[in-house]
């Protein structure tokens, strides 16, 4: 096993644990400029920093680092990478080499993120780059745009490599109905990306085309247009909701399914009403970012309710979810505890969204800290619980060896506990307080001092829970005890090979019989 | 038996390859060479990170072309399609924004703007509608075995497609020698962004079609990258109808 058959491994493999390497990493960073924000927030006035634009920075490091660094990347890189061939009883990807450099160029873009914190004038222009402040600032805007493009350039070369793997590297036998849920949840997850993601990178590039070569797309002053720019941007970072949620939600069926012992209730409604329903809808709902930037009514209404229809793919696939545990003989090892727990903070975020989905309300709730909570509770808690669930549940596959199950479950305590205390405080301050989010302090507040020093002791207990998970995957990759090829018992192919899989996956490649299938748990045949 | 061969192959190595790291790594130089020139103002510091960055791509390129080529490509045409997919909607985005603008004025052509000539547009159009003949035209002396007669269309169509990057780069001399530059004004922006975006694209196919000109005529033939190669070249030559008509005659 040498350095050199990991840095240029072309295996989806080895590909995937770099990109979980990688996630993590930016994980990491991007938690810390979290504390800095929250610690700055306890005490009115200076606290950390007496420059509201370091503010501005860790505000735009935290914000774009965790959602391109770690939460795309973990979904459709790592999970994707790592289970998707294996589920599928594939050799590797369609193009071995695409995948590797899919992964270099997301570091590289990491890369980029990190100068950040070392070359002069950082960019201060949040993880949204709104001109014309992105094209007037003195702050770095060529970073955001670059580290963007890299990253977005990655996602759809992974994009192309995986829906040309699902279609045509399948297993003999393997038909689309017996694919498992996470396959059809990172097709839709990839199909969603090719879509949006040249949308978002054109908008990045044209804000550094007007701030560095004068062009005037989002300059009112030379015939431009600023709403351009919330148009494109919003038109990929809503559906970008969405290409996190997909996968996410299908990792929880997974493991819902397996340690359930049932199949997967609903299969077909949860697949081509759930999952292709939100592709679907995905596209036609940006417009809920711009209610307030003066637009007729009959737009906002007509984007009310597709902003409101979403809920009945989520619906959908929540029905399945919850059929799925139904009747099933439940065992609570540390991936189903984080699978569970992941599923009723989203119920909160997903039910807290339907209000800033009604254009009445969310011009008073927009713009307060009942945003943060909300976006908070879908992507921050579900999309990063369930991403560790993921790796609970694959971890025995990819190293061979075991969690911790006492650490993994206090991580997981501590995790829940801490993240509740922050984020739903923040939801009670800002509609009891109407709190303007992103502000550097708070000074026209005083009301909220005890809330802010709430929600500071809650993100050191997230801290504590992140370092002890990420510690216990650490210590369980080195001295973990060894874990069988199915530990968990579940009936879906990737378990069916050797832990940790070798290069090729199988030593002959799997056929699929006609009755087979990956939730084949007692009721079926 | 072949099974068993399989199985011990699987267990012997785990495949590497160098090039998707070189370029990688070359393209993160080019984005530093972009933030030195732009942000820091430091020419210098450019040069040298583009002097790091171009050779490393432009060699990964070659590396992973020679290291590839004829070997599992077979997918890559089935790809292509979902490439296009996303490459539409970069185009798409940049015509939502000159629609949104133009919409959205006053008056057009907006102060400032100059009268675009007529017949070279209309001459880059037949020249470009031509290369697409001509790849097609090679393709199908691919597939009867005829390599020169590969070799020699593949090579018009190289000819071509340099000739509309040279027109249009005349053009773009012309136009801001007369004083008509990006700055100018928003039409000035979408002409050469718009202009700019679809010759990169021209200028990439190129660059596919040269990688692959060297195996080719070493003899190393493979009809599904010049499939795949070929759909890309249609696909810029399509785009371009969308440019010509909503840039320069609307």
């Amino acid at each position: 096993m040498s350095l050199k058959e990991w840095v240029f491994t072309t295996d989806h493999k080895r590909v995937g644990v770099l990109y979980l390497i990688g996630s993590v990493a930016a994980f990491i960073v991007a938690g810390i400029m979290a504390l800095l924000m929250r610690v700055e927030l306890t005490t009115l006035g200076p606290t950390l920093t007496a420059n509201p634009t370091t503010y501005n920075v860790w505000l735009y490091a935290h914000g774009a680092v965790i959602l391109l660094g770690f939460q795309i990347p973990a979904l459709t890189g790592f999970a994707a990478n790592y289970a998707i061939p294996l589920m599928i009883g594939a050799k590797d990807v369609a193009f071995p080499r695409v995948n590797a450099f899919s992964v270099w160029l997301f570091y590289m873009g990491v890369i980029l993120a990190l100068l950040t914190f070392v070359m002069p004038d950082p960019p201060d222009v949040l993880w949204t780059g709104y001109p014309p402040y992105s094209t007037i600032t003195s702050g770095n805007t060529a970073f955001y745009t670059l580290t963007v493009l890299l990253i977005g350039f990655a996602s759809i070369i992974a994009g192309v490599n995986f829906l040309t793997t699902i279609a045509y590297m399948r297993a003999p036998g393997m038909t689309w109905n017996k694919l498992n849920i996470f396959v059809w949840g990172t097709a839709g997850s990839f199909v969603m990306q090719l879509i949006y993601v040249p949308v978002l990178g054109t908008a990045v590039l044209l804000i550094s085309f007007d701030k560095y070569l004068g062009t005037s797309f989002f300059d009112p002053t030379n015939g431009g247009d600023v709403l351009t720019y919330q148009n494109l941007f919003w038109f990929y970072s809503h559906p970008a909701v969405y290409v996190i949620f997909v996968p996410f939600f299908a990792i929880i069926m997974e493991i819902f399914a397996t340690f359930a012992k049932n199949p997967i209730f609903n299969y077909k409604v949860a697949v081509y009403g759930g999952i292709w329903g939100i592709v679907l809808v995905s596209g036609e709902v940006w417009i809920h970012h711009l209610y307030v930037t003066g637009m007729p009514d009959w737009l906002r209404i007509g984007q009310m309710v597709t902003t409101l229809l979403i809920s009945v793919p989520v619906g959908l696939m929540t029905i399945s979810l919850i059929g799925t545990l139904y009747k099933g003989s439940i065992t609570f090892e540390s991936p189903m505890v984080y699978a569970l727990g992941t599923f009723f903070l989203f119920l909160i975020g997903g039910l807290t969204g339907i209000p800033l989905a009604v254009t009445s309300l969310t011009v008073n709730l927009g713009e307060t800290y009942y945003v943060v909570g909300h976006f908070h509770y879908v992507m921050a808690l579900t999309g990063t619980l369930s991403i560790f669930a993921g790796v609970y549940y694959w971890f025995p596959k990819i190293t061979g060896k075991m969690c911790n199950e006492t650490w993994a479950k206090l991580g997981f305590l501590l995790n829940f506990i801490g993240a509740n205390m922050i984020f739903w405080r923040m939801m009670e301050v800002g509609v009891r307080e109407g709190l303007p989010r992103r502000y550097y302090d708070w000074a026209q507040f005083p009301q909220v001092a005890d809330d802010q020093m709430f929600m500071t002791i809650g993100s050191v207990i997230l801290a504590l829970g992140f370092a002890i998970t990420v510690l216990n995957w650490v210590f369980g990759a080195i001295s973990g005890k060894k874990a069988g090829d199915n530990p968990w018992g579940s009936q879906s192919l990737e378990w069916t090979t050797v832990s940790p899989p070798p290069h090729g996956n199988w030593p002959t490649p799997p056929v699929v019989s006609e009755d087979w299938s990956p939730y084949a748990y007692g009721k079926r045949a | 038996m072949a099974h068993e061969a399989h199985a011990d192959a699987v267990h012997a190595h785990w495949d590497t390859s160098i090039w998707p790291f070189v370029i990688s790594f070359g393209i993160l130089g080019l984005g530093v060479a972009f933030t030195f020139q732009f942000v820091y103002h430091s020419s210098f510091a450019a040069i040298i990170a583009l002097g790091l960055g171009l050779p490393l791509i432009l060699g990964g390129i070659a590396g992973w072309t020679s290291e590839a080529m004829g070997k599992g490509e077979g997918l890559s045409f089935a790809s292509m399609g979902w490439f296009i997919l996303a490459e539409a909607m970069i185009f798409l985005s940049c015509f939502a924004a000159y629609w949104a603008a133009r919409l959205n004025a006053p008056d057009w052509p907006p102060a400032g703007s100059i009268e675009l000539p007529k017949l070279i547009p209309v001459i880059m159009t037949i020249t470009l509608v031509s290369s697409s003949l001509t790849i097609h035209k090679a393709e199908q002396y691919l597939h009867a075995g005829n390599r020169s007669g590969f070799v020699n269309w593949l090579l018009l169509t190289i000819v071509l497609g340099l000739a509309f990057l040279g027109m249009s780069g005349f053009e773009w001399a012309h136009l801001i020698g007369e004083g008509f530059t990006i700055k100018t004004n928003i039409f000035g922006t979408v002409f050469y962004s718009v202009t700019g975006l679809h010759g990169s694209h021209v200028l990439v196919g190129l660059a596919i079609f040269i990688a692959g000109l060297f195996p080719a005529i070493k003899g190393n033939l493979s009809p599904g990258f010049w499939r795949t190669a070929g759909l890309y070249w249609h696909f810029v030559d399509i785009i371009w109808f969308f440019v010509v008509s909503q840039v320069y005659f609307w």
